[in-house]
């Protein structure tokens, strides 16, 4: 198993966010977690990535119990997140971005390999390298933002809403780009409110309500369940 | 005011600075500083209306320039918190107080420290540590000072951690004040040492009179730490400011330890500060609680931020006019505190990056108008 969330509860004061949820992701699987606003989707991220710790549970990764541990350790043992719309940095220029994902790396000739990897995935960052990160679209911000964590090499990639404030045929591209990725080998976990694409694409899925897991299972047994279809797919 | 400001973006200084081949920027660069090294003598007649002792009761010239240097010196070092690492810091002048006390404290032969040296080492009673030692001691308190403020203030963010520094400020001037058999009390602490310099005509090389020399000191330092900052800004340390300062979270989900570098942008700003009063306390050869107020800690951050915060070529014109202008117009002096808050509104409202803008700067506030808009149109 790469990660395993077992009974966490995340607060913001006395607020609690997360009501103790457990979250397994295999090796090389796609899995997803959806729900609606407000369900808890963005703390789970924020509890994975070590951004806000945890008031009890516990999180292990590749066999280490990283509870404990800052993001930017995590981060250095590969599990990274893309953050949700706009987390990019937007003074910087798209080649800045993308060294950012690679701040905590030395290995030279392994980065190059990447930043054509990235380039690779999203020709129209490329043609985009000198531009200000915060003067570009919506959709090119977010294939930054997903190439700019590929930067630091992830054993898992999560992802934060990636289709957040997207249209839809950017929705498809976007989608189809993180098949490829995790084609090629990464471990993905991502996040959405775009309920269809998310389990259409994905080998297992949870669904979130109010900091609770409701419902799990296979991407195809969730798109045919008719309680997910109601509340997420909009048919009845 | 923004037709102004329009034309002046139209000539585009940044970008053909930016594009001129290096031999040009060098010479740019060597003529702009021999031109300031020659100001205090400045007496050609149109240029020499910018003197400010122009009428009986302006103020000395050279005191002036030297003035306005120690506080380019202060705003450079406020830049590194507040427009590299993007921490909003009130109590600045604290650091700068600090720096002047050291030297004080350590380098007079009359503060209480050095009089308890003296009757418990069994020494002269001129003794007292050398100038020269001084620095080194002022440099080191300003910065224990501000990682001993930092680190357990720096988990907070914003407005939070203004508070918490602005009270910092006044900490530094009231203990100064108060513990009178450390600091002199109210009386403070004279026979502030100078740096040490041959003797010329009987007098020593930095006295009180010869303030063109004490402005030349201050400019040879201004240019090190000009140099200091700059390279510390395109290092990967300040490319780790700028990821905090653009977006905390996203910089610590690539790796970067958020806490380690805050906590170096504010102990490398309190040694600059600590830097430039020294040169304070040092000329002016006397060192005082009420030169340390407040008001002097908004000066140096609406020096950054009128200038253009994050751009070391604005902090310096925003420590200029700051600092120039009120000098200059000292007749109207009367409508300082009118004219300064006016100021402030006008740059805020037509030009909220600064006069001299850095680009990331410009971006960043784009970019945090767009969010709120859209969150204003989620609600």
């Amino acid at each position: 198993m790469l990660l395993e969330m077992k009974d966490a509860v995340l607060s913001y004061g006395k607020i609690e966010a997360l009501h103790g949820i457990s979250v397994h992701v295999e090796e090389g699987e796609v899995v997803s977690l959806i729900g609606a606003n407000g369900a808890g989707k963005t703390s789970t991220m924020r509890a994975l990535s070590g951004v806000r710790g945890l008031s009890a549970g516990s999180v292990v990764f590749d066999g280490q119990d990283v509870t404990k541990m800052r993001a930017d350790q995590r981060l250095r043992k590969g599990l990274v997140l893309c953050p949700e719309g706009r987390g990019i940095f937007p003074g910087m220029t798209v080649t800045e971005n993308l060294n950012m994902g690679a701040y905590t790396r030395k290995d030279k000739s392994a980065i190059d390999e990447d930043y054509d990897r990235v380039f690779d995935l999203f020709p129209r960052l490329l043609e985009r390298k000198k531009q200000i990160a915060g003067t570009m679209s919506g959709g090119e911000q977010q294939m930054l933002a997903i190439g700019r964590a590929l930067m630091s090499r992830p054993k898992l990639l999560m992802l934060d809403e990636p289709s957040m404030g997207l249209a839809p045929m950017l929705i498809q591209q976007i989608f189809d780009i993180i098949t490829e990725i995790s084609q090629q080998g990464t471990t993905i976990l991502v996040v959405e409110q775009n309920a269809k694409q998310a389990l259409s694409r994905s080998d297992r899925a949870y669904v979130l309500e109010t900091g609770n897991i409701v419902k799990t299972g296979t991407g195809p047994e969730l798109l045919d369940d008719p309680s997910v279809r109601e509340a997420y797919l909009g048919v009845a | 005011m923004s037709q102004i400001s329009d034309s002046i973006r139209g000539l585009q200084i940044g970008n053909r600075w930016d594009r001129a081949p290096k031999w040009v920027r060098s010479v740019g660069l060597l003529l702009v500083i021999a031109f300031a090294f020659y100001l205090p003598f400045l007496n050609v007649l149109p240029f020499a209306y910018i003197r400010t002792d122009l009428n009986p009761t302006g103020s000395d010239w050279a005191s002036v320039l030297f003035l306005i240097v120690v506080y380019m010196i202060a705003a450079v070092g406020l830049n590194v918190v507040i427009g590299f690492a993007g921490l909003l810091d009130l109590g600045y002048v604290g650091f700068y107080a600090l720096g002047a006390y050291s030297v004080a404290l350590f380098g007079s032969p009359s503060s209480p420290v050095v009089e308890a040296l003296q009757s418990r080492f069994g020494l002269s009673d001129e003794w007292a540590v050398p100038f020269v030692m001084c620095i080194p001691i002022a440099i080191a308190m300003s910065l224990t000072a501000g990682v001993i403020l930092g680190a357990p203030t720096l988990r907070l963010r914003g407005d939070y951690l203004a508070i918490v520094t602005l009270g910092f400020g006044e900490i530094i001037r009231i203990t100064a004040r108060n513990l009178d058999n450390v600091t002199g009390g109210a009386a403070g602490i004279t026979q502030v040492p100078v740096p040490p310099g041959p003797e010329v005509d009987g007098r020593s090389f930095f006295n009180t009179i010869d303030a063109e020399r004490w402005y030349w000191l201050a400019l040879v330092i201004l240019i090190l730490i000009v140099f200091l900052a700059s390279r510390l800004e395109h290092s990967r340390v300040g490319r780790a400011w700028l990821a905090i300062r653009e977006d905390e979270d996203a910089a610590a989900v690539m790796g970067v330890a958020g806490f380690k570098f805050k906590l170096w942008a504010f102990a490398i700003g309190a040694s600059v500060g600590g830097l430039a009063g020294l040169l304070f306390g040092s000329k002016q050869q006397y060192v005082e609680p009420n030169a340390f107020m407040l008001n002097l800690s908004f000066l140096f951050v609406a020096m950054v931020v009128i200038g253009g915060s994050g751009n070391i070529v604005g902090v310096l014109v925003g420590a200029f006019l700051l600092t120039y202008l009120p000098e200059r117009f000292r007749e109207l002096q009367e409508w300082r505190p009118f004219a300064f808050g006016l100021a402030l509104v006008l740059v805020m409202v037509l030009r909220p990056q600064g006069l001299v803008p850095s680009r990331r700067r410009a971006a960043e506030i784009e970019d945090r108008r767009h969010e709120a808009e859209e969150a204003a149109a989620d609600a």
